[in-house]
């Protein structure tokens, strides 16, 4: 486990880390530089928000004009959602002030007073909200329907050498967002996925977690994974208008789509909660 | 057994002791083990951040 996404860039180019969740510019910015590593798939949809003071000045995206917002990274989807809600608001990119800091800070910057707003993947906007000093201002969908942000990039030898291995990968994902949508048992599978991954995975309270993933179920979704040319097209439009990418790329230079028709026909995983194992 | 003998041997004890339970708490035998393995038999390394 990483703190940040930075670290998870230079684990993937020194071969220490063969695959990674990482920012959908972040792993096209990479690309673009000559970095040999691919997207394979998609790791969720939505499950960004904007998160203000609950008692605090900002009570509409106008509010933030002059105020400092956090992101993960230059490279994040999380600042691209900014610079929509920024033309749609009528207001300029100088209006805001945006720093970079690692998603596990942010929630404690917010409580300091350190920033004004931060824009980021759950569970952070969670994590404001019930520690009771936060505050949603906008759902990434709101300003951006078919929202995306991390997704699985692969290092392109391990694709050539191990296909097998990354179908494996990639499978697996799929299987796991089928059982989490499954509708009729979606909210306990997702409140038992929430306690196993809360404590054996992210190291945080599962309650937290839970909340992500239940309040409501759509916060975050898990299908579909595999990855739209007309999603990605938008994101590198969006990055090359803004700045962090200085030369146009073709959908088919970043991404490797047979790992995702792979999957296509994988089924939900065979498991409830209080199983042994999952088949 | 002499009163330096039985220094040297607490010390020696004291620091397997420690080596002992550093190893078992600290380290992911796992990965040390799955980076030994012949790289078609390895598992991939996964990396991520605790966010969705």
């Amino acid at each position: 486990m990483f703190q940040g996404f930075p670290e998870i860039k230079e684990a993937l180019i020194s071969n220490q880390m063969q695959a990674g969740f990482m920012v959908a510019p972040m792993a096209i910015a990479l690309r673009a530089q000559g970095v040999p590593v691919k997207i394979v798939y998609l790791g969720h949809r939505y499950g960004s928000a904007v998160t203000v003071r609950k008692d605090g000045p900002v009570k509409k995206f106008a509010d933030l004009k002059g105020k400092t917002i956090a992101i993960p990274s230059r490279f994040s989807d999380e600042r691209l959602i900014l610079f929509r809600a920024l033309a749609v608001n009528g207001m300029k990119p100088e209006d805001i002030r945006m720093v970079e800091m690692a998603p596990p800070d942010v929630a404690g910057a917010l409580a300091a007073g350190a920033i004004d707003a931060f824009s980021m993947g759950e569970p952070y906007p969670s994590q404001a909200e019930m520690a009771g000093f936060g505050r949603v201002l906008f759902h990434a969908r709101e300003y951006w329907p078919d929202y995306i942000s991390c997704v699985l990039v692969v290092r392109q030898d391990i694709i050539e050498k191990r296909p097998e291995a990354v179908q494996v990968l990639v499978d697996g994902i799929a299987r796991s967002g089928l059982w989490l949508e499954n509708p009729p048992k979606r909210l306990a599978r997702r409140e038992h996925a929430a306690d196993f991954v809360g404590r054996f995975y992210f190291r945080q309270d599962p309650r937290l977690l839970k909340w992500a993933l239940t309040k409501p179920v759509e916060r975050v979704q898990y299908q579909p994974l595999t990855p739209l040319r007309k999603d990605f097209e938008l994101i590198v439009r969006l990055m090359r208008e803004t700045g962090v990418l200085d030369r146009d790329i073709a959908f088919e230079e970043y991404i490797e789509p047979r790992f995702a028709e792979g999957a296509k026909t994988q089924t939900e995983w065979a498991y409830e909660p209080g199983d042994a194992v999952a088949q | 057994m002499t009163p330096t003998r039985k220094i040297v041997l607490s010390v020696i004890a004291w620091v397997a002791i420690i080596t002992a339970a550093h190893m078992a708490t600290n380290v992911d035998w796992s990965v040390v083990l799955n980076d030994r393995l012949p790289e078609s038999e390895r598992k991939l390394n996964v990396a991520y951040i605790p966010v969705t």
